[in-house]
């Protein structure tokens, strides 16, 4: 059988040397932007069960997920998104806990994305949860929080918000099925103009149908919202469509006017997402690479009537657009003992020499021409030798 | 700024875009007199062109290397994931569709019936939408022949004029949906550099127009 020893599966890699500077480097930008906002770090299990994350209730299709069993046979799934987890853990752990909370994460999520598109399958992120408040100034908080936080890694980002509930309104007053409706969210989300309006053209021509029609064009600056007031005009879409535009209004005031727009086709995560949503892009890559929202909703499983809101950013992502980020890996001093009898002193002066600043390393090879060789090949210029 | 980076698929989509860009104004001259270049600067270097197989000018806008692409709507059906389609570009129109041999029902009896195609994603959904269950074999080559030589019961492929089904015996069952040539555009690009791209999609609209 050909066993798979010198390979990684698909979707997963090492991380050498610079790659885990740069890394480390975005992750302490991102986590000082969370602690200065006051989040506390949180850490959940790696493996949760799989009814945590019905593909109805998270968006995440079920086959993207990770699957095993546990020991009494149960569906367990390789975390593939925080969140979830952190609501299950407020709704349970943190019954007595001061609300609201501010809490973040640093740990990976695993997704088992399609053969050969180059995509990861373990995502590093970071992300922050504030649990237990709803309403402008929590939103307004959060958002604040992604745009500090791109602001951090990126001098050129954009970041568009939108809001759920204005093509949840329409689509419920539209009389169609649960998988057209699916089907309708879907284009929008892709911005597929030809078939959005071929599969609108079979249902009644109405103002819903017309606004539903145009929303994934409506993007862009303050302008998107005069356009969109003229056309929709139910009550309860042109609700969330003032509430996203009086936030617009208050994200000016950052003064980061063309990098915070609004999009009113950002309709990703439906079923999870029941507010505002917002998504963040930095130049040089292809996707996004911050996601987010409000989802009070999924709080409702656990019983629990509570306002949430957070978002994610992917941070291998980011860590691969910086560039020029670097730290000499060669020691200056390379510390030999001579003899066996020499190694402890060997070892405590090199612990002298770090003390005081010196970048030194101990010699953990026997042989003293041995030692010089390595010493030359990575560069080392001083070689020590402790002992007669 | 970098210019924005437009994949076209290789042979006639890349023709008729070229024609499309040259009525806009574009000057396309570095496109005309390819040499051994894979990269062509057009407009007078506002926009790079790259030329691809059609699944590769998905790949490239997904990954967000290229900024826009050119490609049908076969390939997006087959390959699509996640970008935007801005524009439905009226050229290279073709229909996908269900062929078989002539005078033979295709849908009759309750034996599970096998379907030769190059494909399978689409074929596969059309199917599904029929709540029917086929064995799907994926061919690379002329499917027409599977068929003929007994491998399957029909094909799933793209009908342009029906000379070489009816040249085969064979004969359209159903269509399955109709095609064209579609802009697409990289999901990140559009955010970034919105005006740009809106700035050429107008431009583009008015001529179809």
């Amino acid at each position: 059988m050909k066993k798979n020893l010198r390979i990684t599966p698909e979707g997963t890699k090492d991380y050498l040397f610079k790659e885990c500077i740069a890394l480390n480097s975005v992750c302490k930008k991102i986590e000082k932007v969370f602690v200065n906002h006051q989040f506390h770090q949180v850490i959940t299990p790696g493996l949760e069960f799989y009814d945590l994350f019905a593909p109805e209730l998270s968006g995440i299709s079920a086959e993207s997920m990770y699957k095993t069993t546990d020991k009494q046979g149960r569906i367990v799934v390789v975390r593939p998104d925080s969140t979830l987890p952190i609501a299950r853990m407020v709704a349970t752990r943190m019954q007595n806990e001061v609300l609201p909370v501010r809490l973040y994460y640093n740990q990976a999520v695993y997704r088992n994305n399609p053969s050969l598109t180059g995509k990861y399958d373990e995502i590093m992120q970071m992300g922050v949860e504030l649990i237990g408040s709803k309403g402008k100034r929590a939103d307004l908080e959060i958002i604040t929080t992604a745009i500090h936080s791109l602001q951090a890694v990126s001098s050129d980002f954009r970041i568009e918000v939108g809001h759920s509930m204005l093509f949840n309104a329409l689509a419920d007053s539209l009389d169609t099925t649960d998988e057209i409706r699916e089907e309708i969210r879907g284009y929008i989300e892709s911005k597929n103009y030809s078939a959005l309006n071929d599969i609108l053209d079979k249902l009644p021509e109405s103002g819903t149908v017309k606004s539903i029609r145009r929303l994934p064009s409506l993007f862009g600056g303050a302008e998107v919202f005069e356009k969109a007031e003229k056309i929709i005009e139910l009550p309860a879409a042109l609700e969330a469509l003032d509430y996203l535009k009086n936030l617009y209004n208050e994200l000016i005031k950052l003064n980061l006017r063309d990098k915070v727009s609004v999009d009113l086709g950002l309709v990703q995560r439906n079923e999870y997402y029941s507010g505002i949503v917002f998504s963040g892009y930095i130049l040089g890559y292809g996707d996004a690479i911050l996601s987010g929202g409000r989802y009070d909703k999924i709080f409702d499983r656990f019983d629990c009537d509570m306002g949430a809101s957070g978002f994610a950013i992917y941070i291998n992502h980011i860590a691969e657009q910086a560039r020029g980020l670097s730290r000499s890996r060669v020691p200056e001093v390379l510390v030999f003992a001579r003899d066996d009898k020499d190694i402890m002193n060997a070892i405590l002066y090199t612990e002298t020499l770090i003390k005081n600043g010196v970048k030194a390393q101990f010699s953990d090879l026997s042989d003293e021409n041995q030692a010089r060789e390595f010493a030359k090949k990575l560069g080392i210029k001083n070689f020590e030798i402790i002992g007669d | 700024m970098k210019s924005l980076r437009i994949a076209l698929t290789k042979g006639r989509l890349e023709k008729s875009t070229v024609e499309l860009f040259e009525k806009i104004g574009y000057n396309c001259d570095e496109i005309h007199n390819k040499g051994r270049k894979l990269i062509f600067r057009i407009a007078d270097g506002k926009f790079e062109v790259v030329l691809a197989k059609a699944a590769d000018v998905i790949t490239y806008v997904e990954h967000g290397v290229c900024d826009l692409g050119v490609v049908g709507k076969d390939t997006i059906l087959e390959n699509g994931t996640s970008f935007y389609e801005l524009l439905d570009l009226g050229f290279g129109k073709c229909r996908f569709a269900l062929a078989g041999k002539k005078g033979i029902d295709f849908f009759h009896g309750y034996k599970a019936k096998t379907v030769a195609t190059k494909y399978p994603k689409v074929t596969r959904s059309f199917f599904e939408s029929k709540n029917m269950d086929v064995r799907v074999i994926k061919i690379e080559g002329s499917v027409e022949l599977a068929p003929l030589v007994g491998l399957s019961d029909g094909i799933v492929d793209i009908v342009e004029t029906g000379s070489t089904l009816k040249a085969n015996n064979l004969e359209v069952k159903e269509y399955v949906t109709d095609i064209s040539a579609r802009l697409i555009a990289n999901t990140a690009s559009l955010k970034l550099r919105k005006n740009e791209i809106e700035e050429l999609v107008g431009k583009m609209e008015d001529i179809i127009e």
